[in-house]
């Protein structure tokens, strides 16, 4: 008996176009869990759909491993990897009813009918699909299609249950009723689950962990919690979450110096790549990040502390109250976001930032891993 | 993580598993298409370069073929009428079709479901089967002869000669022009249109500056289709020719009087030289320009209703609807004429023409079916494969392919049964005479439409069906019978029984590969119109026709679409 564990080791897709060889997958390594919901997110591009393509066999690799329970999956075509999967357009077959769909890869299996029948009825039902077992595909709404296309992959155990944007086409409602759906069945059922999602909501609410890509590659990979408290680079403190960017000066003792002739000592430093370095125009200087919700505000006077700038805008949204500040020493307009309005500061007030050194996050060049 | 381990083994870049079957269809493909298309027109091609009776040899090539071009007075009138009766006939049907698809396309009118239909009809029948209605109508002892010349004075030029042959054929392949036409203007975005109105153009101007621009291509390769047609039918100037001669009767002239294979060979090649120096002309005009905005959005184009443009639009279209269709009711008519000689109109009407050609009917009626009915299964058996290979995987030469498979469209059918007469009379396969070489000739005849309408179901279905189907374990094959093939089927269908009625009433291949035993429904025809027999042949041709009508009628309700969306 295996471990039931999805390895996936240097894995890389180079294509061929007419303007040259694209890396779409640059080098990815993963070790994914028996019965782990595991989300591959990223901005469109980034080769997060081609790896989940090449882990089902619908992509070949250009070099790379792709291994389940130890056993090399690269020899055995996408039909022999016993893998269920929902696509982003649920691909249902029109032709067939919800039952013939659910039931087909029972069928490709030669499971006799009655088993297959009885199994895939129970299957419907948990799925609220009982009694609609006789209709096409054309007449169920996005959401049973959706539903059907889930019965469809699991319906025959699977090793791995793949997930291709499932929710894209849901309304915003329904996207967070079918997303906790997904998991709960998921949950039941133990199967392995890859899910490749744009939308970093979704994927920090359902998600064990999760892998962040970005232009081919996976930046990190982590639980929802640490990757929002600890993010390894500035691309994934930006993509997760709001999050705001202060140019810093790094002293040999770890301190930051920050506008406002003002220091912080960042509770984690990790190390900025030149390349970000230089998207983000920062020449020889680090930054400090900080959470909206960590940052205080305080009204300009003699002796205040902290980074200086004006609130262009005050929004009250109920459970927080949210600042725009415009600030010289920032990458971007500051967000500030506290549980309580704050009453003596308003639009057009100066105002002074500061944060708790154990709520910034360092990034500066030459910085340990 | 994201940084390189140093610890794990490099990967060696592995090959993925090589698909075989595309390799496995271009090889069958390629088989096929260089024996029945590639071969046939080489060996053509170099049988035109030497003498009758000579054999294929280095040393007997010769340009004596295409000097009876110069020398002979026969050849060069019919190469001079074929010029003229191909570019008058592509003229005047685009000048009959464009007032036509302007009207439909942008002037309110009823009944416009019931046009569009009644204007396909033209190209299902087989246009041969009605030129024999001009002569009675326009003959001259014919019913409007008579009627001008007793109550008018006005004598009307023969029938027979080019007059004849470019009025049937005109408005045989109108439609052609009117489909295309009418199409590109109803799915062009009328914002365009709009947006010149508002910048102050005004009807005219906006026609002139705007709307013809954008559709000139379509016109292009309408009058293109109309081109080569005209330019191979043999059938029209068989019937209406008399002493006029053209290209493709010349080469049955070759055939039928003297067996003189090289010398129609040769004709044959000066004919599709012909057709590529019109194609070139064609591209020099209009072939750089594309305009991707014709299917824009699905806002209709506004449609004028101003009484003028109605009645106008109205008085027209029906008008060369009701003339286009001059020749199929004449033949229906005439096939219930008894008695018909020395009169005006018949003067006794029954069914004893049917009865007539009741015992001579059948054999041409079962040559016919089965014939087309092979050449039209291993069509689309064929142009399934090629179809599906050609969208859904990719592979070095998918170009030539493709461009193959499109050749016999620009070629004239009486040159592919050229083709084919000179190839399969001798050499390593003789096949002269018999049904294969029939059955072969229809089969490259309408690979192209199999492959087309097939290839046009497959662009239905989303990839992600046959993936998701492998996902779920299923081999490639099963995928196929349970998947795609369920999912194109009725396209098939309706592709396969479009070939099949073309093919019922085909000529020109026919009339080169036919033989005794092999004789089609349409040899039957064409035989009892060039000796003159209307009854019988009109009672046949109506049996043609209405079978023809009926299975492209079916066809169109089995794929949910309009009978003249399915000729486009």
């Amino acid at each position: 008996m295996h471990d039931g564990r999805l390895g996936v080791a240097g894995l890389t897709k180079v294509f061929q176009t007419k303007e040259g060889p694209v890396v779409a997958v640059d080098d990815v390594h993963l070790d994914v869990a028996a019965g782990e919901f595991f989300s591959l997110l990223g901005p469109s591009g980034c080769g997060k759909t081609t790896t989940l393509r090449m882990i089902a066999g619908l992509e070949s690799s250009t070099s790379g491993s792709i291994t389940f329970g130890g056993r090399d999956l690269a020899p055995l075509p996408s039909a022999a990897r016993n893998l269920g999967m929902v696509f982003q357009s649920y691909a249902l077959f029109p032709h067939l009813t919800v039952l013939e769909n659910a039931a087909y890869g029972l069928r490709v299996r030669r499971t006799p009918d009655s088993h297959t029948r009885e199994r895939v009825m129970r299957l419907l039902d948990v799925l609220g699909l009982g009694g609609l077992h006789g209709r096409y595909p054309s007449d169920l709404s996005g959401g049973q299609q959706q539903r059907v296309s889930i019965a469809r992959a699991l319906a025959y155990e699977p090793d791995m249950f793949l997930l291709d944007e499932p929710l894209a086409n849901l309304d915003a409602k329904l996207r967070v009723q079918m997303r906790e759906e997904i998991r709960r069945i998921q949950k039941e059922l133990g199967v392995l689950a890859l899910y490749v999602t744009h939308d970093q909501e979704e994927a920090m609410s359902v998600s064990d962990r999760l892998g962040i890509f970005n232009r081919g590659r996976l930046m990190q990979v982590g639980a929802p919690t640490e990757i929002y408290r600890n993010p390894t680079s500035l691309f994934v403190a930006d993509f997760i979450g709001k999050i705001n960017f202060f140019p810093a000066v790094f002293e040999a003792g770890g301190s930051a110096r920050l506008a406002g002739d003002w220091s912080v000592a960042p509770a984690t430093i990790h190390p900025l790549g030149a390349d970000e370095a230089e998207s983000f125009k920062l020449g020889s200087k680090g930054v400090v990040a900080v959470r909206p919700e960590h940052l205080r505000l305080q009204r300009n006077h003699d002796g205040a502390v902290g980074i200086p700038g004006r609130v262009r805008r005050k929004l009250f949204l109920g459970s927080v109250t949210r600042y725009f500040v415009t600030c010289d020493a920032s990458l971007s307009e500051v967000i500030v976001e506290t549980p309580r309005p704050i009453d003596e500061v308003g639009e057009g007030d100066g105002v002074n930032l500061s944060f708790d050194g154990t709520d910034g996050l360092g990034y500066t060049r030459g910085a340990r891993p | 993580m994201t940084t390189k381990s140093v610890a794990l083994p490099p990967t060696k870049p592995r090959r993925a598993k090589r698909d075989l079957f595309p390799v496995f269809v271009g090889l069958i493909t390629g088989a096929v298409l260089v024996l029945l298309l590639v071969y046939p027109i080489g060996k053509a091609l170099l049988s035109s370069f030497v003498q009758q009776g000579d054999a294929l040899a280095i040393e007997n090539l010769t340009l004596a073929n295409f000097g009876r071009f110069i020398t002979s007075p026969l050849y060069k009138s019919a190469l001079l009428n074929s010029i003229v009766v191909a570019l008058a006939t592509t003229a005047l049907a685009t000048l009959l079709a464009l007032p036509a698809a302007y009207a439909m396309a942008r002037v309110k009118m009823p009944f416009k479901n019931l046009l569009m239909s009644l204007s396909v009809i033209p190209l299902i029948a087989p246009p041969f089967i009605g030129a024999y209605s001009w002569v009675l109508l326009l003959g001259r002892r014919g019913i409007v002869t008579v009627f001008l010349q007793e109550n008018l004075g006005i004598t009307l030029p023969s029938i027979f000669g080019p007059f004849g042959i470019i009025l049937a054929l005109s408005l045989s392949y109108f439609p052609f022009v009117f489909l295309i036409v009418q199409g590109a203007l109803a799915a062009a975005d009328p914002y365009i249109e709009e947006s010149a109105a508002i910048a102050g153009a005004k009807g005219w101007r906006i026609l002139r500056t705007i709307t013809f621009p954008l559709v000139a291509p379509s016109i292009a390769s309408g009058a293109l289709v109309v081109f080569i047609r005209a330019l191979g039918n043999v059938g029209v100037p068989s019937v209406l020719g008399g002493d006029y001669y053209v290209l493709p009767t010349l080469i049955l002239f070759q055939v039928e009087g003297f067996f003189n294979l090289n010398g129609a060979a040769a004709i044959a090649v000066v004919n599709v030289l012909l057709v590529l120096a019109f194609l070139l002309i064609v591209r020099r005009f209009s072939g750089k320009k594309r305009y991707v905005t014709l299917t824009g959005t699905t806002q209709r184009s506004k449609q004028n209703d101003s009484l003028g443009a109605r009645v106008f639009a109205n008085a027209y279209v029906w008008g060369l609807m009701a003339l286009a269709l001059v020749p199929q009711a004449m033949v229906v008519f005439s096939s219930f004429a008894e008695r018909w000689a020395g009169s005006l109109l018949p003067t006794r009407y029954g069914l004893g023409n049917y009865r007539l050609i009741l015992g001579n009917v059948l054999e041409p009626i079962i040559n016919s079916v089965w014939l087309a009915g092979v050449a039209t299964l291993l069509a689309l058996a064929f142009g399934t494969l090629t179809a599906y290979v050609s969208l859904r995987r990719r592979f070095p030469g998918k170009w030539l392919l493709d461009l193959t498979i499109m050749l016999p469209f620009v070629l004239p059918g009486i040159v592919t049964g050229v083709a084919y007469l000179t190839t399969f009379n001798s050499g390593p396969i003789v096949l002269t005479g018999t049904a294969v070489l029939l059955v072969f000739g229809y089969f490259v005849r309408r690979l192209a439409y199999a492959f087309r309408s097939v290839s046009a179901s497959i662009g239905q279905v989303d990839p992600q069906l046959e993936e998701a189907s492998t996902i779920c374990g299923a081999t490639w094959g099963r995928t196929m019978r349970r998947v795609t093939l369920p999912l194109i089927a009725p396209g098939m269908l309706a592709g396969g029984i479009l070939v099949f009625s073309t093919l019922i009433g085909e000529l020109s291949v026919t009339i080169m590969l036919f033989s005794g035993k092999t004789k089609t429904v349409s040899i039957a025809i064409f035989e009892y119109l060039t000796s003159h027999r209307i009854a019988p042949a009109s009672a046949m041709g109506t049996v043609v026709i209405v079978i023809t009508l009926l299975l492209v009628f079916l066809a169109s309700r089995l794929l949910g679409k309009s009978m003249a969306e399915m000729f486009r």
